[in-house]
């Protein structure tokens, strides 16, 4: 609304945002809009580059996407990648603002708590998935002896049991993602109109009535931005998978950016990998586009 | 307000000054001199080397232009791979003072395919040499990455015997179209672990056929309490290359050639259902797929598992930890005194983008460092098992192997191997194996299904690649 | 009306006690991880792990941390990722707060178009990047420079998302009255967004440097020599020992050797979440 009102002010062509936004939209145009063009370009051809006579892209128009449309080990990716995308957003989301609300109260070593949430994001994902391999042998990995105190008796062996080996994954995304999130809550935290909440208490309301009802709607835009980040977060994590399973067992845990990169760089199979980014890519930004628009709506 | 604009400022000009890295060299590889902190090649010719090859002329060749070329090399196992080749190096150059050799570490086997690959397909120029997988051969022969070598050997004065002194089981993945395409240089085998002492309390001899090699896991697998001391641990996350030697053992490999795979074959079959039986009927291994490769070395070291089936490659780490005696031996084979292996780890790779003279440096550097003085050097510092005969004849590797027989009995397990799962469209019908014989590691399909199913559907994939 | 409010108070304090343990308990049960691998990096590597022995050898030592700093040269590689995350961090502040205040500030024929334009970074692989940067990186005559390794991210959709967010935070009251007091452009920015802001600028840059600091395809790409390598490419070393598989106390040594600049860094930075509600109302 105010936008609106106040923008209605200066109706007249200004090239002035043009140029504020120039900086990044060139960076972008030479090293993402040009890579998107070459991979929609690619998809519509035959081309691999370990197959002699194939080396030489031809065209083939959509034969690439309707491949991967009927072929079964696809759709198990794009299941595996749906669970896993499940698996981790909301969770990690709900985490991060539960944390941001837990350290944002007076605390005494606030920033040692704040760390001890947020430091599985200062670990490269390699380093922390290897932590985590360890953490799921079974026999003696803390994973199974931690859950033994607990009265779990279920299997030990995580990675290598077909029901298990996607969760262990994504066991270990939730684990370094949350407390990432948590920071950007925190920031939005620490702008929220003081006033607003002495009033509601003087009102008599109670902690979760402010919650929900003042909170979380004044942290809106952070958490459109945060659903954004943890949806892309989800299909672009892929190191903790070639460390932990692999893609397996029998490709159990074998999601989108994985399956990706096995064609792009094993088989080497640059149009079909093209075809598969620019599926990627297009989910994405249907997510992406649509999320923002509805919480513009709202505005 | 003017304390923002010099904020401003003082970014940009920090970000332009610290962005000013090292010399930019517009192209990967170039044929100059090497650039900034290159060990100088004109320093004045060193005394002679301990380790100065035998078998390679060192002949001051004339009036030579001088080359830089570039090895890429991935770093697989925990040894000081960098200062080991820094100081072949620098002894090369002594040898060829035109020829300047930068190594450059490039990740893991997998992350230099991908940087070879990026460069090539960015229009770069490509390293003159590199180490990459044995097994890569067909995929970089098919993407036109690679050079054969057979005029080199053809120009040397004892080509053919220079061939011939590589232990036969590293030559496997070497050839294409009768020519040659690789040398193996960091190399390994699949072998079986096994606790001496373990065997030896319970009276149990080494093994010799499958049925004595399940009734030996079977007998040292224990329970105290709630926990279970294993007779044998066999992961099978990556499980084509621990597989194969079962396999081998029952009598078929898992392929007869680039284009065939054996994956249904009887004695294949029958190989996986004797890895699913050590654990369902003779209760000597976990059940499943076990995901396991890092820890069971830990385990068998700790003497918590009688028998392991791992790469040589662990040797160094296991010697360093275990406080039993153990030995090295090939896996047993289905029939009695038989044994099986394969071979595994990296070879040499001339490149076919670099220029013709950083080629022909490329392999003057591969004839100098496959020497048996410097294979035999590689193999004690790093662990991997000296790739040719007479690497075992000097006087460092037999003192070597009397302090450590297990280097000799990784060697002797290569006798009994075949090939390692090299063929054309690796990745893909690799995946179609890993994921069908997991199924049947997991009960999920019976070994018959799943290997039925894993032919037909690597047939298919190799269809537009052996038509 | 007392009493119930001395209970309040009592509930309050009780139910604050009660938030600190829990937030205790779930720091403790986070810390799991990074503290094994803490005491991992200094068990003697000769004393393999195994059942009810995961923790403490039977002495500390600093072989792991001695070996992991010699394999690689570290030092080199600590210079070279500082200038590359401070390079890509300065550069992106400027180009994030001035593309946000684009996004927020003003309205413009095809805003919401370049805006999606711009997101489209966020969401393509690094499989579709590597080959055609690589060519342009070789066209501007970068390769194997630190600049090479920095330059692609000099424009930052996830920055400028977030920069517009907190930005549409900031009350239209504030910028108008701003804009009536005739504040130029630079002024707005300076004086009316960013104060309030100031936190979200700090998530970014945390984001910015972690993010940057562990990268290591790209900059083992399109690098080759030590003298322009970040910390990954010694990090490399003993994350993918494929043939031997993971060494813990080494690799545990050479991840902490990485990333405890970024924990400084961050306990520093995280004193900027603070509530600042004096921001919002008078100016």
């Amino acid at each position: 609304m105010s936008v609106i009102k106040s923008s209605a002010k200066r109706q007249k062509f200004n090239i002035f945002p043009y140029i504020l936004t120039l900086p990044t939209i060139i960076f972008v145009a030479l090293f993402t809009a040009w890579p998107v063009i070459l991979s929609i370009y690619k998809s519509f051809f035959l081309q691999r580059m370990n197959i002699a006579r194939f080396r030489e892209p031809s065209f083939i128009g959509f034969d690439n996407y309707s491949f991967l449309f009927s072929d079964p080990n696809f759709l198990q990716v794009i299941k595996n990648t749906v669970n896993y995308v499940i698996g981790t957003v909301p969770i990690s989301i709900f985490l991060g603002f539960f944390f941001a609300l837990l350290v944002n109260r007076k605390l005494v070593g606030r920033g040692v708590f704040r760390l001890a949430l947020f430091h599985p994001m200062v670990l490269p994902m390699v380093s922390a998935a290897t932590i985590w391999l360890f953490f799921f042998t079974p026999g003696y990995g803390l994973m199974n002896s931690a859950l033994r105190v607990l009265g779990y008796t279920g299997p030990e062996n995580w990675t290598g049991n077909p029901g298990l080996a996607l969760l262990s994954v994504i066991i270990v995304a939730i684990w370094k993602n949350s407390g990432y999130y948590m920071i950007f809550y925190l920031a939005g935290l620490q702008k929220l109109p003081g006033d607003v909440f002495e009033s509601a208490q003087l009102d008599g309301a109670n902690w979760w009535q402010i919650l929900w009802k003042i909170t979380f709607p004044l942290l809106r835009r952070t958490t459109v931005f945060i659903t954004t980040i943890a949806f892309i977060d989800a299909f672009r994590t892929v190191d903790h998978i070639f460390v932990l399973t692999t893609g397996g067992p029998s490709q159990a845990s074998t999601v989108l950016l994985f399956q990706l990169w096995q064609e792009r760089f094993e088989n080497q199979n640059v149009g079909l990998s093209s075809a598969i980014t620019v599926i990627f890519v297009l989910v994405l930004l249907v997510f992406t586009v649509t999320n923002y628009l509805i919480s513009e709506k709202e505005d | 307000m003017s304390t923002f604009k010099k904020y401003l400022i003082v970014i940009m000009l920090f970000a332009m000054l610290s962005a000013c890295g090292p010399a930019a060299t517009p192209e990967p590889v170039q044929n100059e001199p090497a650039p900034l902190e290159q060990k100088p090649t004109d320093k004045p010719a060193a005394p002679v080397e301990e380790v100065a090859p035998t078998d390679v002329p060192v002949v001051e060749e004339p009036a030579m232009d001088p080359v830089t070329i570039q090895v890429y090399y991935p770093v697989a196992v925990d040894a000081p791979i960098a200062a080991i080749l820094n100081g072949y190096i620098a002894d090369f150059q002594t040898a060829y003072p035109y020829i300047t050799v930068e190594p450059v570490f490039s990740g893991g086997y997998a992350d230099v395919q991908t940087a070879i690959q990026t460069t090539i397909e960015g229009g770069g120029t490509p390293p003159a040499l590199t180490v990459l997988l044995a097994t890569s051969l067909y995929d970089l022969i098919n993407a036109d990455y690679i050079a054969p070598m057979d005029q080199y050997v053809a120009a040397m004065p004892n080509g053919q015997a220079y061939l011939d002194d590589f232990l036969p089981a590293f030559m496997a993945n070497s050839y294409y179209d009768d020519q040659l395409w690789s040398i193996p240089f960091q190399r390994s085998a699949v072998v079986m672990y096994y606790n001496m002492d373990k065997f030896e309390a319970a009276g149990l001899q080494p093994p010799t056929s499958w049925a004595s090699w399940a009734d030996a896991a079977k007998a040292l697998t224990t329970t105290e309490g709630t926990t279970t001391n294993w007779g044998l641990k066999f992961s099978s996350d990556w499980p084509y290359w621990l597989f194969q030697p079962l396999a081998i053992g029952s009598g078929q490999n898992i392929f007869v050639d680039d284009c065939t795979m054996a994956f249904n074959d009887p004695d294949v079959v029958e190989a996986v259902q004797f890895y699913i039986d050590l654990s369902k009927v003779y209760g000597a291994m976990p059940e499943g797929v076990q995901a396991s490769w890092a820890t069971d070395t830990a385990d068998f070291s700790s003497g918590s598992v009688a028998m392991i089936a791992h790469t040589t490659g662990s040797l160094t780490g296991i010697l360093n930890q275990a406080q039993f005696n153990f030995g090295i031996m090939p896996y047993p084979g289905k029939a009695d005194g038989t044994f099986a292996s394969v071979p595994g780890g990296g070879n040499f790779y001339i490149m076919k983008g670099a220029p013709q003279e950083q080629q022909d440096a490329a392999w003057k550097f591969i004839e100098f460092i496959t020497s048996p003085e410097l294979a035999a050097d590689y193999s004690i510092n790093t662990g991997y098992i000296a790739s040719r005969f007479s690497a075992f004849d000097t006087p460092a590797m037999q003192e070597y192997t009397d302090e450590v027989p297990q280097a000799l009995q990784a060697r002797d397990a290569l006798q009994y191997a075949e090939a390692e799962l090299a063929i054309q469209n690796l990745g893909q019908v690799r995946s179609i194996f890993h994921n069908y014989i997991q199924k049947a590691f997991n009960g999920e399909m019976s070994a018959q299904d799943a290997m039925d199913a894993a032919q037909a559907e690597a047939e298919t994939a190799l269809v537009p690649f052996c038509q | 009306m007392n009493e119930k409010a001395i209970n309040g108070r009592l509930f309050n304090r009780v139910g604050a006690w009660l938030l600190t343990g829990l937030t205790a308990v779930i720091a403790i049960f986070w810390t799991i991880p990074v503290v094994w691998a803490l005491v991992a990096s200094f068990r003697p590597m000769s004393e393999p792990m195994k059942i009810g022995d995961v923790w403490f050898g039977s002495a500390l030592t600093f072989a792991n941390y001695e070996r992991a700093w010699s394999l690689a040269p570290f030092g080199q590689y600590y210079i070279n990722t500082i200038v590359i995350v401070v390079t890509i961090l300065a550069v992106q502040l400027v180009t994030i707060v001035l593309g946000g205040f684009a996004f927020a500030n003003y309205r413009f024929a095809g805003k919401k178009w370049i805006f999606f334009f711009i997101l489209l970074q966020m969401m393509i692989p690094a499989t579709a990047l590597l080959a055609p940067n690589f060519a342009t990186i070789r066209i501007l005559g970068l390769y194997n420079t630190r600049l090479a390794i920095a330059i692609p991210y000099f424009g930052s959709a996830f920055g400028v998302f977030l920069m517009r967010q907190a930005f549409m935070d900031v009350p239209r009251d504030l910028v108008d009255a701003g804009t009536m007091d005739g504040c130029s452009w630079w002024q707005l920015i300076w004086h009316i967004y960013l104060p309030p802001s100031f936190p979200s600028l700090i998530a970014f840059s945390l984001s910015s440097i972690t993010w940057h600091w562990n990268e290591f395809l790209w900059p083992l790409v399109i690098t080759n020599s030590d003298a322009a390598r970040p910390l990954t490419a010694g990090l490399v070393r003993f994350t993918q020992l494929g043939e031997i598989g993971a060494q813990w106390p080494l690799l545990s040594a050479a991840t902490l050797i990485v990333i405890i600049p970024l924990l400084i860094i961050f306990l520093i930075f995280q004193r900027h979440f603070v509530e600042s509600f004096l921001h919002t109302g008078i100016k």
